[in-house]
């Protein structure tokens, strides 16, 4: 089948254009995956384990203030939970934040919302029921203090102010209960 | 990779057999296609068998060691137990990454095989070409299986017992049915890969190739829209939040290739028939393989965040090669060939003497594919790159996001609700030519269909406007593609004074595809009124329960009746049991479980449904504090949910209805026949 013998083809021999965007395409599309190695998701971050909160001041969806500095300093132990109604593990986590909550009235349970809009948290909280404030964070800035990365995160702090413990991804009551445990057994 | 127990020995024979093979076939392939030698592609016939011969003997051999507990095999050691049912010791064989890459390999062998005996003498221009590239393909999951990820590797000194294989995959059975199903519909896209890159080798594509090559693209296709609702079904059945999709990484990774194989195998039908859309086509079929890869790299690199990403490994970076491999082959394939078959085109046309440009109106089938081709196009596009979204930002900016629900929702319902119209549209038009006033009387009826069942169901409270909106066009779709089956049916009975069971048999037997393509339909549309109906609609409440206690829930009495601990050989669980009772008489008992493994410090809960076709209750235990007399559950009203998962069986039945093979014809080419045999049912083309 050689070309010489065939009638005017119809288009180039060569599609350079084709090639050379295709090439482009190939490149960026390997630097993207190559370059996400070592993204670690599931080791995120866990620095903030045995450091001291990091104080921030914000309101609830109420509008009442609240100082975490306060709440450790009325002794309580604290649970913050980065979370967002676009989140399906947060879904999945919801209900046994709410239960959670309900059996541990010693432990402060707050959720952080995260990159949403307050209405919409507040239309899912009517329906789904809050055991506990969530938090408003409009900035960011709790987020950022928290090194948080995504939703679902969860942060666990004792009686003095230490972060025992930072979850990333859902939780259930079978892995609550013991860390929730310790809370409650921690000295101030 | 030798020594140890014989089975190392001999697994590590059988891989390197299988890696020799893959080498001498792909290079003996290309000879014989090159050079048009039928000896050359004997040997490459015989070496794809040898590939496949020793892959999957290595796969059997991996059971017959995994049922004989012989823990002096890696892998055994890492996923066998002696306290695993043998059901789940079998099915181990896919429960941990190097394993599912022996898997992968097995199955590719089985596809090799088969796409060699298919193809055995005929298309004698392709054939070599489809097995230079098919077992180049195999080269890389031999070479995978033989260095980093081999599973025969010996273990020394042997442990007397192992962990068994991941909880997750011994809680459920579907578990064991949903990976080999997506690992079926993956592997295979490499046929149609194979077959499109022959074409473009050999420099010429013919309507009789584009056949087998969309029947290629079927099996594969059937058996991961399967794959994928088994795994909507899994997380529904096991992860207890009453939820099939999230729009998940890993979930997107599986429904990437599905579009694109779902765009090809309609635009293919277009190529066969009026000779349109052929790069199009092609590059869908490529990139359909290509997006099975770098779905497989999503799930095994550990580079996204997943329920999924249980299986995180170092061969990240190889894959990644891999994929970059088959990227630049395809490109330059398609940029350096495909002048090869213009001028193929061009001299057929010539010898045919040169026919006119067959004319298309806007009202015809090709227009309404080359639409619904394009929703499919701007779908994948939309789902990949809110995929890769976070990725990117991070690149760029350095900064961490994810991308949510309300993204994907917000471009998959016009674009879905597009390709659900488009689907009734499809099939009511013509190839060729239609006039307008012919196809909106078509139309008009599944209009009025539509709105029957949109109206119908707002009657019964499912009054969304999305809902609503959703139901109108899957009305319309259904009437369209019955339609298409009965009007034909019709016809015969007044021509040939038949019964309506003779003609439909009749019309059924004569247009196989075209019925397969509609039962398809059916499932997907299914799928569609389930999404419908459970979006939005679903119903939830917690209930904290004491022994004896009774409550009232969406008209069912549910009785609770205590939490017991089971032993079971390689689980322990928590089991809680409810009565379901209805207007007084009993309905069922339910028991939603948490189940607990050695392997695991946290339970796996595991809910449990009362499944009717109008609708799901849905038990899942919240927590079970102290001796097992009290328990908070919570109960789901879901409904329409099974109509969800009935939606596989008719997308593989539809698609078994396309493959069985049709009646053989005397001609050689199956070309001619093919267009021929469906005008005659094709109502509206005859004339």
């Amino acid at each position: 089948m050689s070309s010489a013998t065939a009638p005017s083809s119809s288009g180039p021999k060569i599609r350079w254009p084709l090639l050379i965007a295709g090439l482009l395409v190939i490149a960026l599309m390997m630097a993207l995956l190559g370059g996400a190695f070592g993204r670690q998701v599931k080791e995120l971050s866990t620095e903030m384990e045995g450091k001291p909160f990091r104080q921030f001041t914000t309101v609830d969806f109420d509008g009442n203030k609240v100082s975490l500095q306060q709440v450790i300093d009325s002794g309580k132990p604290v649970v913050l939970n980065f979370w967002s109604t676009w989140c399906g593990p947060c879904k999945i986590e919801h209900d046994h934040f709410q239960h959670a909550a309900r059996m541990y009235p010693e432990v402060a349970f707050y959720g952080v919302l995260y990159q949403d809009k307050v209405p919409v948290a507040q239309r899912y909280l009517a329906q789904k029921g809050a055991a506990y404030p969530t938090l408003v964070d409009e900035s960011g800035a709790i987020a950022i203090t928290y090194g948080v990365g995504g939703v679902p995160e969860t942060f666990f702090i004792d009686r003095a102010g230490t972060i025992i413990h930072k979850e990333n991804g859902p939780m259930h009551m079978g892995m609550l209960q013991p860390l929730l445990e310790q809370l409650k057994a921690s000295a101030p | 990779m030798f020594g140890g127990g014989p089975v190392s020995t001999l697994g590590g024979v059988l891989v390197l057999l299988s890696l020799l093979f893959a080498t001498v076939g792909c290079g003996l392939g290309f000879f014989a296609g090159y050079r048009k030698d039928p000896q050359l592609y004997r040997w490459a016939q015989s070496a794809a068998y040898g590939f496949s011969a020793s892959m999957i003997g290595a796969n059997l051999l991996m059971v017959y060691a995994l049922i004989n507990h012989d823990f002096s095999v890696r892998y055994v050691a890492e996923v066998g137990s002696r306290s695993t049912p043998l059901y789940f010791t079998i099915v181990s064989l896919w429960a941990s990454l190097n394993g599912s890459i022996l898997f992968w390999g097995g199955i590719l062998g089985i596809y090799t095989a088969g796409v060699t005996w298919h193809l055995g003498n005929k298309h004698r221009e392709y054939a070599p070409y489809v097995l230079h590239v098919q077992l180049g393909i195999a080269i890389f999951f031999a070479f995978l299986v033989a260095s980093i990820a081999n599973p025969f590797a010996p273990v020394f000194p042997v442990p007397p017992d192992g962990p068994g294989p991941n909880p997750l995959l011994q809680n459920h059975w579907l578990m064991a049915v949903h990976p080999p199903m997506l690992y079926l519909g993956y592997v295979g896209m490499s046929v149609p890969f194979s077959m499109i890159c022959a074409s473009l080798l050999a420099g010429r594509l013919e309507a009789g190739w584009m056949a087998p090559v969309r029947r290629w693209m079927l099996i594969p296709w059937s058996f991961l829209s399967v794959g994928i609702v088994l795994g909507g079904w899994w997380s529904y059945a096991v992860l207890g939040w009453g939820g099939a999709w999230a729009w998940d990484p890993v979930e997107n990774a599986s429904f990437h290739p599905w579009l694109t194989g779902t765009a090809f195998v309609h635009s293919a039908m277009v190529l066969e028939r009026r000779g349109r859309l052929r790069d199009w086509t092609l590059l869908l079929g490529m990139s359909t393989f290509l997006l099975t890869l770098v779905g497989t790299f999503m799930t095994r690199s550990g580079v996204f965040n997943s329920v999924h990403s249980f299986t995180q490994s170092d061969i990240g970076p190889v894959f990644l090669v891999f994929i970059g491999i088959t990227l630049t082959y395809s490109l330059l394939l398609l940029t350096f060939r495909a002048h090869k078959l213009d001028e193929a085109a061009a001299l057929t046309d010539a010898r045919l003497g040169a026919k006119a440009k067959k004319s298309t109106s806007v009202f015809s089938r090709e227009t309404a594919i080359l639409i619904q081709n394009g929703l499919f196009g701007a779908f994948t596009f939309t789902v990949l790159i809110g995929t890769l979204w976070p990725l990117i930002v991070e690149a760029v900016e350095g900064r961490r996001i994810s991308v949510g629900e309300p993204y994907f929702d917000k471009w998959a319902l016009p674009i879905g609700l597009g390709i659900v119209f488009m689907m009734g549209v499809g099939p009511m038009l013509p190839w060729g030519r239609q006039n307008a006033d012919k196809a909106l009387k078509r139309a008009l009826p599944a209009a009025a269909f539509g709105i029957l069942v949109a109206g119908g169901f707002a009657a019964a409270g499912f009054q969304g406007p999305i809902s609503v909106l959703t139901l109108f066009v899957t009305g319309f779709a259904f009437w369209a593609n019955a339609n298409e089956i009965l009007d034909p049916a019709r016809k015969r009975m007044s021509t040939h004074s038949e019964g309506l069971g003779t003609a439909l048999r009749k019309v059924l037997l004569r247009g196989r595809r075209r019925f397969g393509g509609h039962v398809a339909h059916y499932g997907v549309l299914m799928a569609v009124f389930a999404l419908a109906l459970t979006k939005g609609y679903r119903v939830e409440q917690d209930f904290p329960v004491e022994k004896g206690q009774t409550v009232q829930f969406q008209g069912f009495d549910i009785r609770f009746d205590g939490a017991e601990m089971v032993q079971e050989p390689h689980r322990s669980a928590l089991v809680s049991t409810f009565e379901v009772s209805k207007d007084g008489s009993l309905i069922g008992t339910k028991v939603p479980r948490m189940n607990f493994y050695k392997t695991q410090r946290e339970p796996i809960y595991t809910p449990d449904v009362h499944s009717r076709p109008w609708g799901d209750l849905y038990f899942s235990i919240i927590s079970v504090p102290g001796d097992g007399s009290s328990a908070v559950v919570r109960l789901i009203w879901q409904p329409f949910q099974v109509w969800l998962w009935l939606s596989a069986p008719m997308v593989f039945l539809g698609t078994l209805i396309c493959l069985w093979p049709e009646r053989r014809r005397a001609s050689a080419s199956s070309a001619a026949s093919a267009p021929a045999a469906a005008g005659q049912v094709a109502p509206g083309s005859a004339k």
